[in-house]
């Protein structure tokens, strides 16, 4: 077993909260990847696109606000927001929004006792769907561009 | 005359329910219930907002022109929704962001200060979100 894998076993097994049981810096230690489950990977992950969901929710209430100055300023932001580019964005939004909404359904139907040996399954069958969904839909988001 | 014991109709040995906890459950259990809870209600509110909002309608990216967009939260239907999602999404988005923000391992008082701002927020997106949604219903 490789120096590094052996440090997070070892800081694993030590007692404390959860938050110091990873290699690197306290802060961090949950993005660490290194001799991760899926489950801890997918949590992982999963942490990164909500924060970004956050950040999407108040760039979108602002994006809103231009509704507020009128026509002309929403129909300014429509010129910008009908542009393939653009568009590429609101397909990673669909990603984001499938792979926290999937992998939190899955989280909760495990945390919550319904399904509690079922995670990797559970894990898969969301992928599946949530890449069908994900096609779907960026054929309609981008097929009218 | 001997009289015989009826036997009991439930078996003695069969489990009980759990009496119903008189003490509320402990902070991270509540948290993680509305976390949870706005989460499953998320999931039907995007779901509505995504399909009713974008992908109903036939413009570009399924983005409403000025127009369109006032008649949409006009509908009473639609603002009962929209007001939904605003709440439920500000009460999940600030609840996972305190989860995240408590594992830097802050002390008792950043804990309540985080808590205090992560209130005032919350308030304030939800002011500000039925502020907006009214304003764009009235000028319909």
């Amino acid at each position: 077993m490789s120096r590094p894998e052996e440090e997070i076993l070892a800081a694993r097994d030590a007692p404390g909260p959860v938050l110091r049981k990873g290699a690197g810096p306290r802060v961090v230690a949950w993005l660490d990847p290194r001799g991760r489950a899926l489950g801890s990977r997918a949590f992982a992950a999963d942490r990164i696109v909500a924060l970004g969901l956050v950040f999407y929710l108040y760039l979108h209430l602002g994006v809103l606000s231009l509704l507020l100055r009128g026509q002309e300023a929403w129909r300014g932001f429509l010129r910008l927001a009908t542009t393939t580019a653009f568009l590429g964005l609101d397909v990673l939004l669909l990603f984001g929004l499938l792979f926290h909404g999937l992998n939190g359904l899955r989280v909760a139907l495990v945390g919550s006792g319904i399904v509690p040996e079922r995670h990797r399954a559970l894990f898969w069958a969301a992928t599946v769907v949530g890449v069908l969904v994900l096609l779907v839909g960026a054929v309609r988001i981008w097929g009218e561009g | 005359m001997q009289i015989t014991p009826t036997p009991p109709r439930v078996a003695p040995t069969r489990p009980r329910r759990a009496a119903r906890p008189t003490e509320p459950a402990p902070r991270s259990a509540r948290v993680w219930r509305w976390t949870t809870g706005s989460g499953v209600a998320l999931l039907v509110l995007v779901g509505i907002h995504m399909i009713a909002h974008h992908f109903a309608v036939e413009e570009v990216g399924g983005l409403r022109t000025y127009r369109q967009v006032l008649a949409y939260v006009a509908s009473p239907a639609i603002f009962v929704v929209e007001s939904a999602f605003l709440v439920a999404v500000t009460v999940h988005a600030l609840l996972g962001l305190r989860g995240v923000l408590l594992d830097l391992g802050p002390g008792p008082r950043a804990r309540r200060r985080i808590d205090a701002g992560l209130w005032t927020l919350g308030v304030a997106t939800v002011a500000y979100g039925l502020f907006l949604l009214a304003t764009l219903a009235s000028r319909a």
